[in-house]
């Protein structure tokens, strides 16, 4: 194969297999993007221009007003910060609580861990109907409080679990020195293993973040005209009846940045992310 | 793992100064910290899961009055729904395809990236990018590109292939089917690479220099070492790959919305239709039970096999 032939110092061969595979990915996985990036500064005249333009030669801004404003992206895009950062930081100092007192008190054994585990693959369409009806009856559907608790709840066996592994390799040695040195627990918690866990708390918080940001399923189901987040803002373009595509482009450009931002910028701790703290990246 | 306490050293006769909440807080500790997050939990996932419990074996239908109840009438309306069950085989044969593809292309690219080379950082930061995208947005960005007549996939092939391509992705089977897997690849198979890449590099280097030193080609390596060395890792990414894939919504609530008629109808997307659209409340209820049923089967049993093959 060709990992293996380069990894030959003598035969410093080029492998052509290699690049191409690899090229080829790079360009599948860019070339939405693009697209993306140039349907959303392209003029309405373009759109079914045979061949098709590849870049707008008067590039414009008319669809990110629109977006924004005409179909209330900019709504959407308040919603969705404030849901995601409250729910982001609900999340990851219960997750954290609870990881802690599962990591160095093994509180409930394994059953306990585990049971939070099997919520991460609960599929959501088995809780999401009676969530909506307990929501309507309690009065926040279509709330942003009852959105934050919602994701709060969904986000949380991802945070529990990176903290978890978290925890658990790291040594315990400073909190049982600060026991006996007269901490309370709590002490011994807050202010001797909460800043020392701290990037692990960040990285948990920033899968926390993405999750809310790109979540659509429980948004759908949960709001209506008050506290849609910005993946819902999505609707308003299926069918495409009035050809709203660089509009739909330019509402995807404002979503996508902040998150890819974050995650580019965590990824050194992204294999734990995807696999709960699971395997060490 | 051994338990963190220092109850060693209050038994021993020196008592915290400490009062009573304090105490009583020092006693529960490891309760308390775990109190919000299961409370929360319970509220929002356990109690829900109990309450649509009741709901699929009464009548709670927006079209019907009352709250009658109504035994297996609400499974027997699903289990005998030829698109409930074409819903079940359509995400089986999605998530199947999707998955068994995310997983070789991940692994062909992790194989390509194990070994530093120039620019190598760059890609990796490229290449995870569509991590972090809404499922949403995908969908739209394949509409985008594929969606007649202004998506420029047509034109493309046209070009390439000499002869006018004029394939309608996102209405006519079985295209239809391919566009939906692509744009989960796409979203995908850079999970698969991350994790399988993780796994690759963790693989000592000196198995490869011995191999190499008793004459053992690249290929004979591959499946003596490489493949026993990541099997483990294979299976945990594809378990997970494969639990959220069966959830598939998302890129079909934008690209196809289950349609033409029901042909891109999931499990999540029937479930939705019954319970949102119809207001069929208790007939998603119980459908949901079914599912959670199935899914539950196939999670014990992957999961299992994955704390078996993490003991060995």
């Amino acid at each position: 194969m060709a990992v293996r032939a380069a990894r030959r110092p003598r035969r410093r061969s080029i492998p052509v297999a290699r690049i191409l595979l690899l090229g080829f990915f790079l360009i599948f996985v860019l070339f939405p993007l693009y697209w993306i990036l140039n349907t959303s500064i392209k003029p309405s005249d373009d759109y079914l221009a045979v061949p098709p333009v590849w870049w707008p030669e008067h590039p414009t801004l008319v669809h990110y007003e629109a977006a924004l404003f005409a179909y209330r992206g900019l709504d959407g895009l308040v919603n969705s910060i404030i849901v995601s950062v409250s729910a982001t930081i609900l999340s990851a100092l219960l997750g954290t609580l609870m990881a802690y007192s599962l990591a160095r008190y093994n509180t409930g054994g394994r059953h306990l861990s585990f049971w939070v585990l099997s919520q991460r693959f609960l599929p959501p369409i088995g809780i999401v109907l009676p969530v909506f009806l307990i929501y309507r009856s309690v009065g926040i559907y279509d709330t942003r409080f009852g959105l934050i608790i919602a994701y709060t709840v969904f986000t949380l066996p991802v945070s529990v679990w990176m903290m978890f592994a978290y925890f658990r390799q790291m040594p315990k040695s400073m909190e049982e020195a600060a026991l006996v040195d007269g901490c309370t627990r709590w002490q011994a918690f807050w202010r001797v293993a909460v800043p020392l866990a701290a990037p692990g708390i960040v990285a948990a918080a920033v899968f926390a973040f993405i999750a809310c940001w790109t979540e659509f399923f429980f948004a759908l189901l949960l709001t209506s005209r008050t506290a849609f987040t910005l993946p819902t803002v999505f609707r308003a373009f299926i069918g495409f009846q009035g050809a709203q595509y660089g509009e739909a482009a330019a509402l995807a450009i404002v979503s996508l940045v902040p998150s890819i931002a974050l995650g580019v910028l965590a990824q050194k701790h992204l294999v734990r992310g995807l696999t709960l703290g699971a395997v060490r990246g | 793992m051994s338990n963190f306490s220092l109850r060693q050293m209050t038994s021993a006769g020196a008592p915290l100064p400490l009062s009573g909440v304090a105490q009583w807080t020092e006693r529960h500790f490891k309760w308390i910290l775990v109190g919000p997050a299961v409370l929360l939990i319970v509220a929002l996932s356990i109690y829900p899961l109990a309450f649509s419990l009741v709901v699929s074996f009464i009548n709670y239908d927006f079209q019907i009055p009352g709250h009658a109840f109504v035994g297996l009438k609400n499974f027997e309306r699903v289990i005998f729904d030829p698109v409930a069950r074409w819903s079940l085989v359509l995400t089986a044969g999605l998530s199947g395809v999707s998955v068994a593809v995310e997983f070789m292309l991940g692994l062909a690219v992790a194989l390509t990236m194990v070994r530093s080379f120039p620019g190598r950082g760059l890609i990796m930061s490229i290449l995870i990018v569509p991590l972090f995208i809404s499922p949403v947005i995908v969908g739209q960005a394949w509409t985008l590109l594929l969606q007649r007549p202004f998506g420029p996939t047509n034109y493309v092939l046209s070009q390439l292939l000499g002869y006018e391509v004029t394939i309608g992705w996102l209405t006519e089977s079985p295209w239809l089917y391919i566009s939906l897997i692509i744009a989960d690849v796409w979203q995908w198979t850079p999970f698969m690479f991350v994790i399988l890449l993780a796994g690759l590099t963790s693989i000592p280097p000196n198995l490869y220099e011995a191999a190499e030193l008793d004459g053992v080609n690249a290929w004979q390596a591959f499946w003596a070492i490489t493949l026993p060395h990541l099997a483990p890792m294979m299976l945990l990414a594809i378990t997970f790959r494969l639990l959220d894939a069966i959830r598939m919504f998302d890129t079909i609530f934008i690209m196809t919305g289950g349609g033409p008629g029901t042909q891109t109808y999931t499990a999540s997307y029937y479930l939705y239709t019954i319970g949102f659209t119809q207001f069929h409340l208790s007939q998603a209820t119980a459908g949901s039970w079914l599912f959670l049923i199935v899914t539950a089967l196939v999670v014990t049993l992957l999961v299992r096999r994955l704390l078996r093959a993490e003991v060995n």
